[in-house]
């Protein structure tokens, strides 16, 4: 044990080179992690918002971002199969948005009904008497550049109907490109155009003693011209289209499985070159009559140090660095899970490393220790 | 019948293929006595140090059978020679391998601690058998702060450290200059009248005639000649 940290501290320029190597691959893997967490969770926020358990779309929608009108009288059709206690509606356009200071500028509207549960970003009080709060606006705080409202409540156009930008909100900042929008499914509709008998997603709530499973068959018996998908399975339709099938989510899986990548080779390769380093202490301390698991031993203590001091390292110059991303890439997002996820897999590529490495000062052959 | 305390029995061993191939021992036949300093001498080449790893267990020959404390070592797996290794035999090089980032005890220390586990009073032992070598004021002295010669005192502490009946050196006195090489010569013989140790030493240097009870000159791999030393 002694001889583990006094050979790290004895050459402390190839310790630091060690430490550093693991410290980049842990910042790289959070980072990148981050990235493609974010991503997917952007990906299906508005889904995993909802607390309803059944999306009705129509056939062939692959993300929320992308949806198509439907029949209105689906959500009549739905609400009459057994089993559905509630009923919602949801939609997502873009549409033009015209700021105080009269410029233009394309953004993403969203509308939902108030009950589709407290996480979805609309306007609790939209659907009230209150003539001012129906035409309710609520931006993202990633957006507030883009909106460029000086002061609220700001009044603004929405495909050149009136509109009341109200409140701000945090955590909708969005991959598209463009500001969001949300406010009521009413007013959305209107703003959108949409005629009386238009939908677009039909969301709907099965009692408790019912199984979502029976009443989504049902659905599909009766509906067969749209698609019917449990909240899950809508998420998880839209996360693989964001990841999969378009080139974005692509890259940054990619760039994550690189990182990953890129992360395992820089710390193996860090910890076997300082095994081999000390290879000839190694043959020394065999030729001596030290046991294998005596010579594992220090290798893989070694190994661990430089892991936990590396990924201590690296979780200290990723939080101020992610803490800056944000400000850049709203939707990035770190899970509690993910560095303590990324530093078990350091503290396990740096004792596979050292298990590799280990092979060779294990396989030395002491009698190198007589060519001087 | 021989003592075979420590032997070699028509030892051959080659290293190498093809056009490449060294024939390093060819049917080397010797016996170490217990409790004498035996010199090994030669030329480059004549296999000195091949048989110095046969003695110590670093190496298997490709014939012939290796005794060390009686027991044909050729049977043993490699755990088994390094058990061996560990109780009976011990090293001393020209390089001293001391372990660069461990101070003059702790390499001591270290050698109690792979020959008999880790104890309380392992500091204890080794800085008393620094102390037999005169190197008080060298305790915690890294490696790169000693004299060649206080390097190859704390090497031999080291290599003494578990009390092996058995040591083997390598050219320990060629890196050091005159003063320093009688010393070690002086110590090394010393372990052989005062504790009864077998050591064998390979060598060029004429020093160790003066303090060696038997000379065995190797020549291309094979024994030219064996002639008593002058303590002998």
């Amino acid at each position: 044990m002694k001889l583990a940290w006094q050979n790290i501290f004895h050459d402390r320029a190839r310790f630091l080179a060690t430490v550093l190597g693991v410290s980049f691959a842990v910042f790289l893997m959070v980072f990148q992690g981050s990235l493609l967490v974010g991503f997917l969770r952007a990906a299906s926020r508005f889904i995993d918002a909802s607390d309803f358990d059944i999306w009705i779309t129509a056939r062939g929608v692959q993300a929320f971002e992308f949806g198509a009108t439907l029949e209105a009288r689906a959500r009549e059709m739905a609400a009459g199969v057994p089993g559905v206690v509630e009923t919602g509606r949801a939609c997502m356009a873009f549409a033009v948005y015209r700021k105080p200071n009269g410029k233009q500028q394309v953004v993403a509207l969203v509308g939902a009904d108030s009950n589709l549960g407290k996480h979805f970003p609309v306007p609790q009080l939209a659907e009230t008497t209150e003539s001012r709060l129906l035409d309710s606006i609520l931006y993202d705080a990633s957006d507030r550049d883009l909106i460029e409202v000086a002061s609220l409540p700001a009044a603004v156009e929405i495909n050149r109907h009136r509109a009341n930008i109200e409140h701000e909100i945090k955590g909708f900042g969005g991959f598209l490109g463009v500001p969001s929008l949300f406010t009521s499914y009413r007013n959305a509709a209107r703003y959108l155009g949409f005629g009386p008998e238009d939908g677009m997603y039909i969301l709907l709530r099965v009692g408790k003693e019912y199984s979502v499973s029976d009443v989504q068959q049902n659905l599909r018996q009766r509906l067969p011209e749209v698609d019917v998908l449990t909240r899950e399975e809508f998420a998880h339709k839209s996360r693989m289209y964001w990841v999969i099938k378009t080139g974005a989510g692509s890259a940054i899986l990619t760039a994550a499985v690189l990182g990953f990548l890129i992360g395992l080779v820089v710390v193996s390769q860090t910890i076997y070159a300082n095994t081999i380093e000390n290879i000839e202490e190694y043959a020394t301390l065999k030729a001596l009559g030290a046991s294998r698991f005596f010579v594992a031993r220090i290798v893989l203590i070694q190994s661990l140090i430089c892991a936990a001091a590396g990924s201590i390292l690296g979780l200290l110059a990723v939080v101020p660095a992610m803490n800056y991303a944000r400000s850049l890439i709203p939707w990035i997002h770190t899970p509690w899970w993910l560095p303590v996820m990324m530093v078990v897999l350091s503290l396990l590529m740096c004792s596979l490393a050292s298990v590799a490495s280990v092979r060779s000062a294990l396989t030395v052959d002491p009698g190198r220790v007589f060519r001087a | 019948m021989p003592d075979q305390f420590l032997a070699v029995e028509d030892a051959r061993i080659s290293f190498g293929k093809g056009s490449a191939r060294v024939r390093a021992l060819r049917g080397v036949s010797v016996t170490f006595e217990r409790g004498t300093l035996s010199l090994v001498m030669g030329p480059s080449g004549s296999g000195k140090t091949t048989l110095l790893s046969l003695l110590g267990c670093l190496l298997s020959p490709d014939e012939g059978i290796v005794f060390v404390d009686g027991v044909a070592v050729n049977e043993l797996s490699v755990s088994e020679k390094t058990v061996l290794r560990r109780q009976k035999i011990s090293f001393v090089f020209q390089a001293f391998r001391l372990l660069h980032s461990l101070s003059a005890i702790d390499n001591v220390a270290l050698g109690l601690e792979i020959r008999e586990g880790k104890r309380a009073d392992n500091m204890v032992r080794a800085r008393e058998l620094l102390l037999q070598f005169g190197l008080r004021g060298k305790l915690n002295h890294d490696p790169n702060e000693l004299s060649p010669g206080e390097k190859q005192r704390v090497a031999i502490a080291r290599a003494l450290a578990g009390d092996p009946p058995i040591l083997l050196a390598d050219e320990p006195t060629a890196s050091l200059d005159a003063e320093a090489g009688r010393n070690i010569c002086q110590i090394l013989r010393s372990q052989v009248d005062q504790n009864g140790r077998t050591v064998v030493v390979v060598s060029h240097d004429p020093r160790w005639k003066e303090f060696a009870d038997r000379m065995i000159t190797l020549s291309d791999g094979q024994i030219k000649q064996e002639e008593q030393g002058n303590k002998a």
